[in-house]
């Protein structure tokens, strides 16, 4: 009897599943690209009233001249200043409200991969156009999304203007670590609340490869984890003996004082030659164009004598 | 039969759809919203009224319903004042099924966004036959047995989702909200999807009043008195079942709303099971709408999961409602 039930059902799971799903859009369309989630996104041309659903893409629309086409940011946005006026659309634990979405009145909601599939479907429901911008995981990647969002927004030569100097900057901090030698092994602490298992970067986050361009080894990568935010153990990072300790956590209070007050923490060479410094975690944990001065100031932490 | 507590409680049922529908993180004026509701509203008021709060508001109305109602045959079944809709483990079933269903990539289409909620869906329902095969001895399922294998089952499931939870740290955020009870895909799908199974579980709970009131003088009187107490239990346990995996499938795991809904209506209005399963149904409605809006409000435009509400604002009044009915012994 029991089979019988559970058959039933899953049954009429599959029968209600079945409801119809698309509104399709009309009007001529100018601007055709194709997002993270395997959607043609049209637009009838560039977008003008866009709100977006992450810091990342909030710092990208604005680094190509498109913000004064952003009339919505999410709860985290804070950078550039001038986002801070503008209503937000809420974004802690995940939540968006999409009343305020949608009272916004946008041609535009560009989303990103910390939102999830569910969010983008709900807008679509509601009649908005969704772009949802993968995350990149090189420099490459992100210079692409600053071509896919120029496109999105009509600001295609501002934004070949940035990605060339972008590509500068990187190129003349690849030319001072062009025959760097030593290279330190370099702990980033992303979260210590436990001091005695803090997390950190592993390999396919920008944090470790950002380390890895600015000339130092990874503790991740010298330590062979493979995880990409693995919590690691004291031991194992008293081990691996790190010259230079990196608090992405200064914001929430971590402090180089504090670090070398913590039980255990005094064998490091790091804590020994006072190597800890503090950094801001935006410039490697949002995936646009800042990263690039995450690279700059991360070479200059681990290579001061190459930028007197 | 006694209208009062019916008309009492679907006048607070009211009260709430109406609070729902009228306050939002988006403020709409009374008159705005009277044009709305005949027709001649804005696009933004149109969308906002009828594409989203009230899809929402029926979905959370939908969910109190089946939470209250299968608490409230929960705490019959097992005799048990504490016992919730998810004591023997309906949540930690679905709660895993959900979570690892998160772990993959689905292609986003109709069938890849119903992933999740159909895993939550049949993992719950699973657990629970895992759970009945587990404390059955012959031909009796002792309630004792019953809560001891749901527990530890529950207690596995558990932390078998937090490691799941802590070695994907891509889907953490995705994960608990779902958790904590966040209602992520409105819209009229997920209506559509659960209302046949709120239907007929709690259809099925209405008119087993009899059968519990029986249930309450314990398994060998009730049998006495000429209950099959060994069916009643299996179909009792199955219509809960089915109600809240159905709801918890879409509205992710919202607690205290299936604990203390019954013991309110209990209070106010008696302990006869013929009575207090339909009232706990509407009570469950009002109670998780009015906790929906305050979850919009609090801290709008954000919101917050309205798992959290329903603890933080549930546990003083039902203390309260407790405190003023010490002196009859009610339980």
């Amino acid at each position: 009897m029991y089979r019988k039930i559970l058959a039933l059902t899953l049954l009429t799971v599959l029968l209600f599943g079945c409801a119809p799903i698309n509104k399709s859009t009309s009007a001529a369309t100018v601007v055709t690209v194709d997002d993270g989630l395997g959607r043609t996104v049209k637009l009838s041309g560039p977008a003008q009233r866009i709100v977006s659903m992450a810091p990342s893409n909030t710092e990208i629309l604005f680094a190509i001249g498109a913000g004064s086409q952003v009339v919505g940011r999410d709860e985290f946005s804070d950078y550039p200043l001038q986002v801070k006026p503008l209503p937000s659309v809420g974004g802690s634990m995940g939540n968006y409200s999409n009343e305020q979405i949608v009272a916004l009145k946008p041609d535009l909601v560009l989303a990103a991969q910390i939102n999830t599939p569910e969010q983008v479907k709900s807008l679509e429901a509601l009649g908005l156009t969704v772009y949802y911008l993968n995350n990149p995981t090189t420099l490459e990647e992100m210079y692409k999304n600053l071509e896919i969002v120029a496109q999105l927004t009509g600001h295609e030569s501002d934004a070949e203007k940035l990605i060339t100097s972008l590509k500068a900057r990187v190129a003349a901090v690849d030319a001072k670590l062009a025959h760097v030698t030593n290279k330190p092994i370099v702990f980033y602490e992303v979260d210590a609340t436990d001091p005695t298992k803090p997390y950190t970067y592993g390999p396919g986050t920008f944090g470790d490869a950002l380390i890895t361009e600015a000339g130092g080894v990874n503790f991740s990568d010298a330590a062979g984890i493979t995880d990409q935010y693995p919590q690691v153990s004291l031991e194992q990072i008293v081990k691996t003996n790190p010259q230079i300790i990196i608090l992405g956590d200064s914001a929430y209070g971590a402090t180089a004082d504090a670090v070398k007050a913590r039980p255990g923490w005094g064998t490091i060479d790091a804590v020994k030659n006072g190597m800890i410094f503090p950094f801001d975690d935006n410039l490697v944990s949002r995936p646009g164009p800042r990263l690039v001065d995450g690279l700059e100031q991360l070479a200059k932490l681990l290579h001061p004598e190459l930028f007197q | 039969m006694k209208i009062r507590p019916y008309l009492f409680s679907l006048l607070a049922l009211g009260l709430a759809l109406i609070l729902s529908l009228a306050i939002g993180s988006v403020f709409l004026s009374p008159a705005q919203l009277w044009d709305t509701l005949i027709g001649h509203g804005t696009q933004v008021s149109n969308a906002i009224l009828w594409d989203i709060r009230l899809p929402r508001t029926i979905l959370v109305a939908l969910t109190g319903m089946a939470l209250g109602g299968s608490g409230a045959a929960y705490q019959g079944l097992f005799r048990n004042p504490l016992a919730d809709p998810f004591l023997i483990g309906v949540a930690s079933g679905a709660g895993l099924g959900a979570v690892v269903a998160m772990s993959i990539q689905w292609p986003y289409s109709f069938w890849g966004l119903m992933a999740i909620p159909m895993a939550a869906f049949v993992a719950g329902l699973f657990t629970i036959f895992i759970v009945y095969a587990l404390a059955r001895v012959g031909k009796t399922i002792p309630t004792t047995n019953l809560i001891l294998a749901g527990v530890a089952f529950s207690a596995f499931a558990t932390s078998l989702t937090s490691f799941l939870m802590l070695r994907s740290t891509n889907d953490v955020r995705r994960a608990l909200g779902w958790l904590l009870g966040g209602a992520t895909q409105s819209g009229w799908t997920a209506i559509l999807a659960i209302v046949p199974y709120l239907i007929i579980g709690l259809g099925i709970l209405t008119f087993s009043g009899h059968a519990l009131n029986l249930l309450q003088f314990g398994d060998e009187q009730a049998q006495q008195l000429g209950l099959n107490v060994t069916r009643s239990k299996t179909i009792l346990l199955i219509a809960a079942s089915l109600a809240t995996a159905a709801a918890v499938a879409f509205s992710g795991i919202i607690g205290f709303i299936g604990l203390i809904v019954p013991h309110v209506m209990r209070l106010w209005f008696g302990a006869d099971y013929r009575r207090l399963i339909l009232l706990s149904i509407i009570g469950g409605a009002a109670a998780l709408i009015v906790s929906d809006v305050v979850a919009r409000v609090v801290i709008a435009p954000q919101e917050i999961p309205v798992g959290i509400v329903t603890a933080l604002v549930g546990a003083p009044f039902f203390l309260w409602v407790l405190r003023r009915a010490k002196n009859q012994g009610y339980w």
